[in-house]
């Protein structure tokens, strides 16, 4: 059984240095490659929210779940919202 | 409320600099920023920001952009050590980062909407309050507590050799304190843990140790969520994240191993006189007084 604090120092590690690598690699290439090595940093600190998300709803912790659930929506309506 | 729909390429108005020069200087930056900031508790934004707008004089927009990107990068490279070491409170975390995400959106979109003079009078009332806190002397009081109750947490101090429970007081004081934390970020780029941690710690009870790691978890995801706004708007600079991610991170791993459990009480002093100093001059910037 995996502790949800060790799985979480995992997403943020593994998520912040592919982050930094395809960056990198684009900064010798092409931008395409540095927008997606952005894309991926940004999209690191959600990642972890949603791993605690759905730890805390398998432990049926559903305050914290929805706590996790809100964050992620704020992300989503932020993201589309530059369209409006 | 002003939107940038079209994904317009960054302008380049960085006078006469060649882009590859700009690139060194962030990289070399960005690991006396990372360092410094790792060493002295202070997240690298802050002097990331002072760099980008006033070294280099990139667009206020931009600078912003790619220091919540420094931001994300230092914060979740530490924050994945202090939730390993389990001084990280997670619920706590949770809780506030709700806030703290809301403030960000929000601080996002009335940034882009804002005149450079008011970012640079903000960041400058910022660099101020920055450098009073840092005057202040880092106390490490003790809290006696049996550690139960809602959201109480504990972790293990090395230094004292002992395992410290507390109990979070005045949830709802932090809880608006997050929300002015997340919307000062996604206006001046910077992560709030100067804003947070203070309250944590005195207003909400929360050992100095464990009230920077939770603040400091929290950065991530607060930076992340105005920085996909200044990112969908075409903001950052693609050919410069490179440099800032990198320089940050390796900047953050070398004081980290320089910490060696350091108190430099003259390091923290001259840092807040040099913070002062700039605060100064960003407020006579955006009061048009001075044109730098």
């Amino acid at each position: 059984m995996v502790n949800v604090e060790d799985l979480i120092s995992l997403v943020l590690r593994t998520g912040v240095l592919s982050g930094v690598v395809i960056t990198s690699i684009g900064f010798f290439t092409s931008s395409e490659v540095a927008w997606l090595g952005v894309l991926v940093l940004i999209l690191t600190p959600f990642m972890r929210v949603i791993m605690a998300g759905l730890y805390f709803l398998s432990r049926k912790d559903t305050v914290y779940a929805a706590l996790a659930a809100y964050v992620i929506m704020i992300l989503v309506i932020g993201s589309f919202l530059h369209i409006i | 409320m002003v939107v940038h729909r079209s994904r317009k390429p960054v302008e380049k108005e960085m006078v006469g600099l060649d882009p590859s020069l700009v690139a060194l200087a962030i990289l070399m930056f960005g690991i006396f920023a990372g360092s410094l900031g790792a060493m002295l508790g202070l997240g690298g934004g802050v002097l990331m920001i002072i760099f980008l707008l006033l070294a280099l004089n990139i667009p206020a927009h931009q600078a912003v952009a790619l220091s919540l990107i420094a931001v994300i990068a230092s914060s979740s490279m530490a924050g994945s050590v202090y939730i390993k070491d389990r001084m990280t409170n997670l619920r706590l975390a949770m809780v506030l980062e709700a806030f703290t995400v809301s403030g960000a959106v929000a601080g996002a979109f009335l940034a882009l909407s804002l005149p450079v003079s008011a970012i640079q009078a903000l960041l400058g009332c910022v660099l101020f309050y920055t450098s009073v806190t840092m005057f202040r002397e880092r106390k490490e009081e003790c809290f006696e507590s049996s550690g139960s109750g809602f959201l109480q947490g504990e972790f293990y101090d090395e230094r004292a050799c002992a395992t410290v429970k507390y109990e979070v007081k005045n949830l709802k004081l932090g809880a608006v304190a997050s929300l002015i934390a997340g919307a000062v970020s996604g206006i001046v780029g910077i992560g709030g843990g100067v804003i947070k941690v203070p309250i944590m710690n005195i207003v909400m009870k929360i050992p100095i140790k464990a009230a920077a790691a939770t603040s400091n978890f929290m950065v991530g995801v607060t930076a992340a969520a105005s920085a996909v706004i200044y990112f969908q708007s075409g903001l950052v600079d693609l050919h410069l994240a490179a440099p800032t991610i990198l320089g940050i991170m390796v900047g953050a791993y070398i004081g980290t191993r320089l910490l060696a459990k350091s108190k430099s009480v003259v390091l923290r002093r001259l840092l807040a006189v040099v913070l002062a100093f700039f605060g100064m001059i960003l407020l006579l910037k955006a009061g048009g007084l001075l044109a730098w």
